[in-house]
């Protein structure tokens, strides 16, 4: 699978990717210093503190040498500078550590769209029209009309509270985070309500495939060579009806990154997501560019990703 | 994020407080005994990470609640706000001319990583917070040589450099120990405020250790290895902008002795409705600590209806008044101009009493607030329970008279040309600051007819544009530092080092009103306070403010937690609080 | 569909441009949902223009019933936290969404569509500084595009609108763009060409009355997804700013209060709801009808 010419297409999309962090972080880097306003000052500072503090962060030198000097160290040490607000906080290890928290609940939540939209338009296509197919096309429509953060505000109320109280607190979802990695009971909730919007889609998306790949010839072939069902479903159908699906991984995995900054927000999550949203309003500078490298290199891998998969899902692809 | 500000600049002699009303705090119904629980932990949220913790600089309100925890003042306010012995072993009186103190210090507190806390470690922590000029730095403005620590220009290791060779230009020249335990301290100017300046929980003035802090000059008190200090409990994990944990130091000096054994804070939470739904789930024992103490009405509204957990909601009138501020000095730094400018004489001042009668405040505090979270300030700027409170309904500015400000409006903008295009100015990190804008927005569209428009910025921008005069219109309050009615006039419209000028958000500046000041601040309490209130009355006079609500604090406490709570002033200490078993 | 769609692909365009709109129109009435669609978004239309001249309440007015109350006779869908008419900010909000989801369409189609033509038709160094730029654009997430414009502009609705245009243009850039590469190579564009037509001429004249059908279509599906995108701006605080109510910030400000006064959260979100997939079947109607080539 892993051709000569596949190599070079990825090592390709690599220096694309390079580019495109550069272009982004610049593009934030240069337009966020216009932004009125920053995280220094308060009505605290007198005399020369101000100005200490503007030379601790190199903030009194020219805009040209701030940046050069946040490419060099960027690019030779990783290193994305010093928190504004919370003095002291190094920001490469805090978006990195933000990024795990990310990509786990994003991770969750992509199972949870591929799987259980997958499942679901498997079964609604299998059992057209009846009341499966009809709560699907009932859910997705509230999957993609509804605003994610109503959707989360709901499934907070539903199973954190309301189960709760039901169950007198024997079963319930928890909010919040614990530890780095949180605890099993913390993670369902927010990446349910993270996915669900683009699980209804990927339902759609097999339900339209799958009902197109079962009246192939192929499959009434297999039929008539006396295959069992599941086996015709799972080994001819289902890997053909992936296919649509992987097309709108791309999109899938920004939506997810973009639908952190609200689920992060409201379950209270320590992601990148939650600190992007902060960290812009705190007028941290410094960590909102570096929140922003990382989702262009994110994004870029994620696409690069999705692209190799292809390979993977589909022969017939070749880069 | 700290809803209103607090600063210390000049501080006169304060006087005890007697009216302070303590809360009774948790206690109610359910399971509630009096055996302790085994696990002594005690976990809440706390709304954005720590600034910093290093005393010498800290400035935020949330922060310096956390670090009364973990450092001492030689001397503190205990609950009912008495100034108590903490790293004295006495209030020391001053002489009888007021220029020297002598403290002796306690022979057994030691540090949470074991040094001896001595007299060095008061001369090193103060000529620091002095040289190092942080907000409460000032607190130490009184004692000889600090004109020229004050200029101090060096930062970081090389002010560490200068402070261990004790040189001159870091060396307070009135501050000398005897020996070990004795602390004399020589004031350039009596200044009968000390005492109270150094007793404020966290601020400059409180003990750090040379050992630790010279391991990191800026930054030592963000890692656990080297945040020390001689308080009851000491940081033992910290993960930025997620989680902090603190553990009881073992064996500790003071009394009492802390029954935690550990304190939780949960940074990752910054929504005030998710805290309550994890609290409500078990996952916090207190909502209201760390900027929490101003809860969603609606969750209030809800947990008195029920029968459960309207136990646990605490309910504290803190010593806070909000209002609004009118630009009234237009000139090369203050910008935004407007017209309630001062120098536009009678029309302005009308323009502005239109705008302060056209709000109906007791509206304000029913739709708002719920006339839960807030009371109508109709006693003048200070709040009740503090001196200088001028009596309910003393306010004239608080009246609602529509037909009155629509008369004032028509004589003074007879075209509407000066009152287009306001804009009003808040911050929204206080849940009732953005109600509060679209009420006032709509009562001065029904009862004058102008459309204000209304715009939030972040706290930290908002600070700084209000200060530059860059808002015509903007929120404003304060919260008290220490019971004196000098922390309200002198700080917000005195002549004070801090802003560029005085009067400093709303650039109300004049002679009468200094010279008052003036005589107040040298005067002895009784006297001083018909001055002050004089004081007051020429702010309505010249229409300055349009004042809104006090504000009441907001807490969610488990029956199970006891010794848990707040005054008016800051909230309790840790070592007093304990978990009952549940 | 598949015998149409043959149908369509063997037939020269330019010729019969009449009936091919007529028969979108066949196609569309035949649809019913899209048809439903149409007539409710017909009666949005409607109310919004009636709340311009009479609403039961002022929108702004404060205090007409008790905050939070929910639903009654007076007040059909209840106040909201300041105590203000819930059925009067809903009709206001439908003007505010109406504006923000169409007038990003019309900027959209305004900036993307050029670009994507004259990327299209010149290919070579122009096309691949266009695909760079749009690369760089799809490799930030659109939120936080818009979360930066808006801080910098400051949140007005003419600022949201721009800043959802800089999230958008390049879906209709891109889909341009692959419609005149596909069209450029086809014989009555080289007939054109043939006959001295100028590239302005060729662009507007020929490539893109063929391309309206796509474009359309993909304008429709913008609309919602414009709407949807101010509400998650109302969300994080940088929408349409007071006393002017939008769905997304009715729903939002309602959030804290969901468990005293649901009705302030559930109310704007079946208005966004209904609308949003109002526009999306109109959109599938309309890109069944218009482009029959195109399988669901």
């Amino acid at each position: 699978m892993l051709t000569r010419g596949t190599l070079i297409y990825i090592g390709q999309r690599l220096v694309l990717i390079v580019f495109t962090v550069i272009a982004v972080s610049s593009i934030v880097f240069l337009g966020i210093h216009r932004l009125p306003g920053d995280a220094l000052f308060n009505e605290h500072l007198h005399g020369t503190q101000y100005e200490l503090l503007l030379h601790h962060y190199g903030l009194d030198k020219p805009l040209w040498d701030q940046y050069t000097s946040f490419l060099s160290g960027l690019f030779l040490h990783g290193n994305l500078g010093e928190s504004l607000v919370n003095r002291g906080v190094p920001i490469t290890p805090l978006v990195l550590r933000e990024l795990t928290v990310s990509a786990e609940v994003g991770l969750f939540a992509l199972v949870f769209t591929i799987g259980l939209g997958m499942l679901l338009g498997v079964v609604a296509a299998i059992r057209q029209n009846t009341w499966v197919d009809y709560l699907l096309s009932t859910t997705s429509v509230i999957g993609y009309s509804m605003p994610s953060f109503v959707i989360a505000t709901f499934l907070i109320l539903v199973f954190a509270v309301w189960l709760d109280n039901l169950t007198q607190g024997t079963f319930y979802f928890k909010i919040g985070w614990t530890g780095q990695f949180g605890t099993i009971g913390e993670i369902w909730l927010p990446a349910f309500a993270l996915g669900f919007p683009y699980a209804s889609i990927v339902a759609r998306l097999t339900r339209a495939s799958m009902l197109e790949v079962i009246r192939q010839d192929y499959i009434r072939t297999a039929r008539a060579k006396g295959l069992r069902e599941t086996v015709i479903m799972v080994r001819h159908a289902l890997r053909n009806a992936l296919i649509p699906v992987i097309t709108i991984l791309g999109p899938l995995v920004i939506g997810i990154i973009t639908g952190g900054v609200i689920i992060e927000n409201i379950f209270g999550i320590p992601g990148l997501g939650k600190e992007f949203a902060t960290s812009i309003l705190n007028r941290d500078y410094n960590i909102v560019i570096g929140v922003f490298t990382m989702f262009a290199a994110m994004v870029g891998i994620a696409n690069l990703a999705v692209d190799l998969a292809y390979v993977v899902i589909d022969p017939r692809i070749r880069y | 994020m700290t809803p209103t500000s607090l600063r210390i600049l000049k501080a006169l002699a304060v006087g005890g407080v007697s009216s302070i009303v303590l809360v009774a705090c948790g206690g109610g119904t359910g399971t509630t005994s009096t055996s302790l629980a085994s696990n002594q932990t005690l976990t809440f949220p706390i709304l954005a990470d720590f600034g910093t913790l290093d005393p010498a600089v800290a400035d935020a309100e949330t922060d310096q609640e956390i670090q009364q925890n973990m450092f001492d003042g030689l001397v503190r306010f205990d609950s009912n706000l008495n100034i108590i012995p903490d790293l004295a072993t006495a209030v020391p009186t001053a002489s009888a001319d007021g220029l020297s103190y002598t403290f002796t210090l306690r022979k057994d507190a030691t540090f949470s990583n074991g040094d001896k806390f001595t007299s060095k470690d008061v001369l090193y922590s103060w000529n620091r917070g002095a040289a190092m000029q942080g907000a409460y730095a000032t607190n130490l403005a009184a004692i000889a040589g600090y004109d020229v620590v004050s200029n101090n220009k060096a930062s970081g290791a090389a002010l560490e450099a200068l402070l261990e060779k004790k040189d001159p230009s870091v060396t307070l020249t009135g501050l000398t120990a005897p020996d070990d335990y004795t602390v004399n301290v020589k004031l350039a100017t009596p200044a009968g405020w000390l005492l109270t300046a150094i007793a404020l929980a966290g601020s400059t003035g409180w003990i750090v250790d040379q050992n630790a802090v010279k391991q990191d000059f800026d930054n030592w008190w963000a890692n656990p290895a080297t945040a020390i200090g001689t308080g009851p409990f000491k940081m033992t994990a910290r993960v930025p902008k997620q989680s902090v944990d603190f553990a009881a130091v073992p064996n500790w000096w003071g009394s009492p002795k802390p029954t935690l054994t550990k304190v939780h804070l949960d940074v990752s939470v910054n929504d005030a409705s998710t805290a309550i739904t994890k609290y409500e789930q078990g996952g916090y024992d207190v909502v209201g600590y760390g900027g929490y103490s101003n809860l969603p009405v609606a969750d209030i509204l809800r947990i008195k209806a029920s029968s459960s957990e309207s136990s646990q909601l605490v309910l504290h009138p803190k010593v806070r008044s909000y209002w609004v501020s009118f630009n009234m000095v237009h000139d090369a730094k203050r910008t935004a101009g407007g017209p309630f400018l001062l120098s536009d004489g009678q029309s302005a001042h009308d323009l502005r009493l239109a705008f302060a009668l056209a709000v109906d405040k007791a509206k304000l505090v029913t739709v708002v607030c719920q006339s839960i979270v807030c009371t109508p300030a109709t006693g003048g700027l200070i709040p009740p329970t503090l001196v200088g409170y001028m009596g309910d309904n003393q306010d004239p500015l608080a009246k609602f008279d529509a037909a009155k400000a629509k008369s004032l409006l028509t004589s003074a903008d007879p075209t509407g040309s000066k009152t287009k295009g306001l804009v009003y100015t808040y911050d929204p990190e206080n849940a009732l600051n953005k109600p509060t804008a679209e009420f006032l927005q709509s009562q001065w569209h029904d009862n004058l007819g102008v459309d204000v428009s209304i715009q939030p910025v972040s706290h930290s921008q908002f600070i700084k544009g209000r200060l530059k005069g860059q808002y015509t219109l903007s929120r404003d309050g304060w919260q008290a530092d220490y019971n004196h009615p000098q922390d309200w006039y002198d700080n917000l419209w005195g002549n004070v080092v801090g802003c560029p000028d005085s009067g400093c958000t709303t650039g109300y500046d004049t002679a009468a009103y200094d010279k008052l000041l003036a005589k107040a601040d040298a005067e002895p309490m009784p006297a001083a306070l018909a001055d002050y209130k004089t004081l007051n009355q020429q702010l309505i006079d010249d229409v300055v403010y349009i004042p809104l609500y006090y504000s009441v604090g907001s807490f969610l406490i488990k029956s199970y937690v006891k010794g848990a709570g707040t005054n008016s002033f800051f909230d309790n200490y840790w070592n007093t609080i304990q978990i009952l078993s549940h | 569909m598949a015998t149409t769609a043959a149908a369509v692909i063997t037939r020269p365009t330019t010729p019969e441009q009449a009936s091919l709109w007529s028969d979108a129109w066949r196609r569309l009435r035949r649809n019913r949902l899209a048809l439903a669609s149409a007539i409710y978004l017909a009666l949005l239309v409607v109310v919004a223009i009636v709340a311009i001249f009479h609403t039961p309440y002022s929108y702004r007015e404060v205090g007409v019933a008790l905050p939070y109350s929910g639903p009654s006779s007076t007040n059909w869908f209840g106040a909201d936290i300041l105590g203000r008419d819930v059925l009067s900010r809903l009709m206001v909000g439908a003007q505010i969404s109406l504006i923000v989801g169409v007038g990003t369409q019309v900027l959209v189609v305004a900036v993307g569509v050029p670009i994507g033509l004259i990327a299209g038709y010149y290919k070579g160094w122009i096309d691949s500084v266009v695909s760079f730029i749009i690369n760089v654009f799809y490799g930030i997430p659109d939120l936080l595009v818009a979360m930066i414009l808006l801080l910098l502009l400051g949140p007005s609705l003419n600022n949201i609108i721009i800043a959802i245009v800089a999230t958008r243009w390049m879906d209709m850039t891109r889909l341009v763009r692959g419609q005149t590469l596909a069209l450029r190579e086809r014989e009555f564009i080289e007939a054109a060409r043939a006959s001295g037509a100028k590239p302005l001429k060729i662009l507007f004249g020929h490539i893109l009355p063929n391309s309206l059908g796509p474009i359309i279509v993909q304008a429709t599906f913008g609309v919602p997804a414009a709407i949807l995108f101010e509400a998650f701006l109302s969300f994080l605080g940088i929408g349409v700013q007071p006393p002017t109510p939008s769905w997304g910030s009715m729903a939002a400000d309602g959030l804290a209060a969901i468990r005293i006064a649901p009705h302030m959260v559930i109310v704007p979100s079946i208005a966004l709801s209904l609308t949003l997939m109002a526009f999306n079947f109109l959109g599938d109607g309309l890109r069944d009808a218009l482009d029959p080539r195109q399988k669901r």
